[in-house]
């Protein structure tokens, strides 16, 4: 009888090749192992060892904490239509957004999870007035906590059928404009904060300095006065408490006109979103979007002097707030998509959502800071922290 | 190696005695699976040297060569298969799509240009409302003309104000409520002079359920949409005319079939009105067809064609959406010219008390001294445009449209118009034989690449053009 053949080293091989391609294919291999498996109707998995401290972020409107020291993952709302957490700065609470077909609630929940609860509804209804259909919903959304825990900023259309009159326009003013409101006390009647122009979105991703509670930063959104046809996206610095404290002076406007006690502090011809202030309140991180390669930027720039939000309709003072801009901006990275940055508690680096293999996926990158140039600069290369898709219009937070 | 094997095996074949003509192939095909025993005893003993060096060289190649060929053989077994099961699969699906029997009724309009072709799109709000006849929220006239190689498309708002053959002044979207296709189509000819080839209806569900197969899109949102008057009309049967609100945040972001719809749909979240629009859409058709582009979307094939069975359907022939889309593609942007009926050429108001609808529900008058003249130049000459009725509230022509309607069924405009659509198609298939010829690139094969599978691609792009509303998804 015939002796069976041994089994052939080429025969081997080519099941070597097989099994490492297959490798490739499964993403086997990886040096980071995932700690732990988000499991909804979506699978993502974080890497360990990337990252210490906690962040908070959105996969399928469900709201998560992946926590850094313990290598675990915890959910604490699952309803399926939370965005944008913000956590207090004592720790304890998360305030963050449920969305519906027509409105928002604004929400707050223990960082140790437990009952949500609402501080503001935006539920309403339709109605009919002299045949045009209004309604009394509401939208609360990105709300931001002063460095006290005592006030909460938020986004809103809460006037949209207050300024017909004042500004002349035959519209509700549905885009998005900062208020204010007391966390203990959330129910009063909200602070207008910081105004929007008419027919581009309003507002964006507004937030207190740290070490100054007399200044925000937030993204705004307007037309060209010129020809109202090209957007300009801005990043604004305010004294948050200008409008209250100057009734009547202020007010919503049409591109080009209103007056408002807001500054630009990045300019026309250059497209800047997503403002992230470091924990010391002197940098700002930021996104840019370069108009010819549609490619967007990671950006670090110095925060303008403090003095420029107490004189904001002023020519000088508008010529000082753009310098740090234009003269001591630092490039970080460039990718395709490139959004909603955040610092580490210890500024050392800075976590942000990245489009990679068709998600939307957090990374972090190390950053330093030379004091002699006064610029930033990327240590290494970034590192993915999370695989497999977040929720990329929710921004994360990252706490100690 | 395939060589080497192949020279080996014929030797083999020469040199055994025992081998006659045709057993060469059953010698091949059995050393796939074993030593080959009945061959091995043909040949001189294994005690030779030379048999002993074919045998080391028949052990040590086929081994390898079996692996490799074997994983051949069922990769070309497995794609053949997979082949054929698409075919049928895209086959049953676009059969379902083209050469529907409801066709457009042919009213008394007349085009003395008989190489343009007039195709009505409709757009209802969900999917599987072909038959039960729903409101059509969008109403496009593409008009292509072959020889001047332009492509026109005429958007009339769904809430114009004018007369529904039969049954006197109705909003237009109501028109394929009450008769569908054919008084659709009717209509349209009766108070504009347009005389239609040819329609296609989407459903707006489809378009969602396209872009959810897909795995969604990615795009960069501009600026934050906010819209209060949003049309709530995605399976609201409760109330076609509902409203609902939309937020959308700026900024890069996974947006899903919904949400996409959302995000092209929306007339209210910009300042630029359909410029902001136009630009949306552009953004998620060049998301969206790069997903189609993507060959990993060939796995989803199936599953779109399917989902296109139900959203999409047309009296054309599958080779003549091929032709019209391919022509419509060749062109330069610059020759695709697009009028809204908006104002100046309507202005918005109230159904007065006389009309066939609620008195007092808001409505769209034509305003016929604008659009007599902006349609009389987008179909150009041997067109001769009309408008019916003007933009006064007070005036209807709902008595005289009932005065039409005679007792009879044989009278019903409808009726008339079906005996009368007969006619039409022969004539406009011949044209659009004419499209493909002028356009240059048509594509008379169902199998056109990868980039449009039996025709898919096309049928998708048929889709995009109604929901989108706009010329610019021939472009991207």
């Amino acid at each position: 009888m015939r002796k069976r053949q041994p089994f052939s080293w080429r025969t081997l091989l080519l099941l070597i090749i097989v099994a490492l391609s297959g490798q490739g294919c499964f993403g086997i291999g990886s040096n980071e192992k995932p700690f732990a498996t988000v499991s909804h109707s979506q699978s993502v998995s974080v890497n360990q060892g990337v990252f210490q401290g906690k962040f908070y972020l959105t996969i399928n409107g469900n709201l998560y904490v992946l926590n850094g020291a313990t290598q675990t993952t915890q959910e604490l709302v699952d309803t399926g239509n939370v965005m944008d957490p913000a956590v207090s700065p004592d720790g304890k609470w998360v305030a963050f957004v449920k969305k519906y077909q027509n409105y928002s609630d604004l929400c707050v929940v223990s960082t140790n999870g437990g009952q949500v609860r609402v501080l503001r509804s935006g539920n309403g209804y339709f109605y009919n007035a002299s045949g045009l259909i209004h309604n009394t919903y509401h939208w609360y959304v990105q709300p931001a906590w002063s460095q006290d825990g005592s006030t909460l900023l938020f986004l809103s259309d809460l006037e949209k059928e207050d300024w017909y009159q004042q500004t002349g326009q035959d519209a509700p003013l549905l885009d998005l404009q900062v208020f204010a409101t007391p966390f203990h006390n959330p129910t009063v009647t909200p602070t207008a904060v910081a105004y929007a122009t008419y027919g581009d979105g309003g507002d964006q991703n507004p937030s207190y300095r740290p070490g100054h509670p007399n200044q925000i930063i937030y993204t705004h959104y307007t037309y060209d006065a010129a020809t109202r046809t090209q957007q300009v996206i801005q990043l604004y610095m305010e004294d948050p408490n200008a409008i209250s404290e100057n009734p009547g002076v202020y007010y919503p406007g049409s591109p080009g006109g209103g007056y408002d006690p807001a500054i630009a502090i990045t300019p026309t011809s250059s497209t800047v979103t997503d403002p992230a202030f470091s924990p010391d309140g002197n940098a700002i991180a930021f996104t840019k979007t370069d108009s010819s390669s549609n490619q967007m930027e990671l950006d670090v720039m110095p925060v303008p002097p403090a003095s420029i939000t107490q004189t904001p309709n002023d020519p000088t003072a508008e010529q000082l707030a753009l310098h740090a801009y234009e003269t001591e901006s630092s490039h970080l990275l460039t990718n395709t998509y490139l959004s909603e940055p955040v610092w580490s508690p210890d500024g050392k680096q800075i976590a942000y959502y990245n489009y990679s293999n068709n998600t939307f996926d957090l990374w972090i990158a190390q950053v330093s800071y030379n004091a002699k140039t006064s610029k930033y600069s990327l240590q290494g290369n970034p590192r993915q922290v999370t695989s497999g898709g977040v929720d990329a219009a929710s921004h994360p937070v990252w706490t100690n | 190696m395939k060589c080497f094997q192949a020279t080996f095996f014929n030797k083999a074949a020469q040199e055994s005695p025992v081998f006659e003509a045709g057993e060469e192939w059953a010698f091949l095909s059995s050393s796939f699976r074993k030593p080959l025993p009945d061959s091995r005893a043909a040949v001189p003993g294994p005690s030779t040297p030379w048999s002993r060096q074919r045998l080391a060289r028949r052990r040590k190649i086929p081994r390898c060569g079996c692996v490799v060929l074997t994983v051949l053989a069922l990769l070309l077994l497995t794609l053949g298969g997979v082949a054929a099961s698409l075919f049928f699969t895209f086959s049953s699906s676009l059969n379902q799509i083209v050469g529907q029997h409801a066709s457009c009724a042919k009213g008394t309009a007349s085009n003395t240009d008989q190489n343009r072709i007039n195709i009505l799109l409709l757009g209802s709000d969900t999917d599987q409302k072909f038959q039960n006849q729903p409101l059509a929220q969008t109403n496009i006239v593409v008009t292509i003309d072959p020889t001047a190689k332009t492509v026109g498309m005429l958007s009339i708002p769904r809430d114009f104000f004018l007369d529904v053959p039969g049954y006197g002044m109705h909003k237009l979207d109501e028109a394929y409520s009450l008769g569908g296709v054919a008084l659709s189509c009717l209509t349209i000819e009766q108070d504009f002079g347009i005389p239609l080839n040819y329609y296609a209806w989407v459903g707006l569900d489809g378009f969602i359920n396209v872009i959810n197969t897909v795995g969604g899109v990615d795009v960069n949102v501009t600026h934050t949409i906010v819209d209060d008057t949003y049309p709530n009309d995605i399976n609201n049967a409760k109330d076609p005319y509902a409203l609902e609100r939309l937020y959308l945040a700026a900024g890069p972001q996974h947006l899903n079939g919904q949400e996409a719809l959302e995000y092209v749909r929306s007339r209210h979240a910009d300042l630029v009105g359909d410029f902001g629009r136009s630009a949306r859409q552009q953004q998620v058709l060049t998301a969206l067809k790069s997903k189609l582009d993507d060959p990993g979307i060939f796995g989803k094939l199936s599953t779109i064609a399917n989902e296109l069975k139900g959203s999409v359907k047309t009296d054309m022939q599958l080779t003549d959406v091929l032709k019209m889309m391919n022509f419509a593609k060749g062109l330069n942007v610059n020759a695709i010219q697009r009028l809204v009926l908006g104002p100046p050429y309507s202005t918005p108001g109230t159904a007065p008390a006389d009309s066939g609808i609620d008195a007092g529900a808001s409505v769209v008058f034509p305003n016929c001294s604008e659009i007599i003249p902006a349609l009389q130049k987008l179909f150009q000459q041997g067109f001769q445009a009309t408008c019916k009725i003007e933009g006064n509230p007070g005036v209807s022509s709902r008595a005289a449209s009932q005065q039409n309607v005679a007792a009879s069924p044989a009278n019903h405009p409808l009726s008339l118009a079906a005996s009368m659509a007969g006619n039409g198609n022969t004539s406009a298939e011949l044209r659009l034989e004419s499209v493909g010829s002028v356009g240059g690139n048509c594509v008379v094969s169902m199998l056109d690449g990868p980039g449009d599978l039996f025709g898919v691609r096309s049928m998708l792009d048929l889709m995009f053009l109604a929901v989108f509303e706009s010329p610019d998804v021939l472009q991207v």
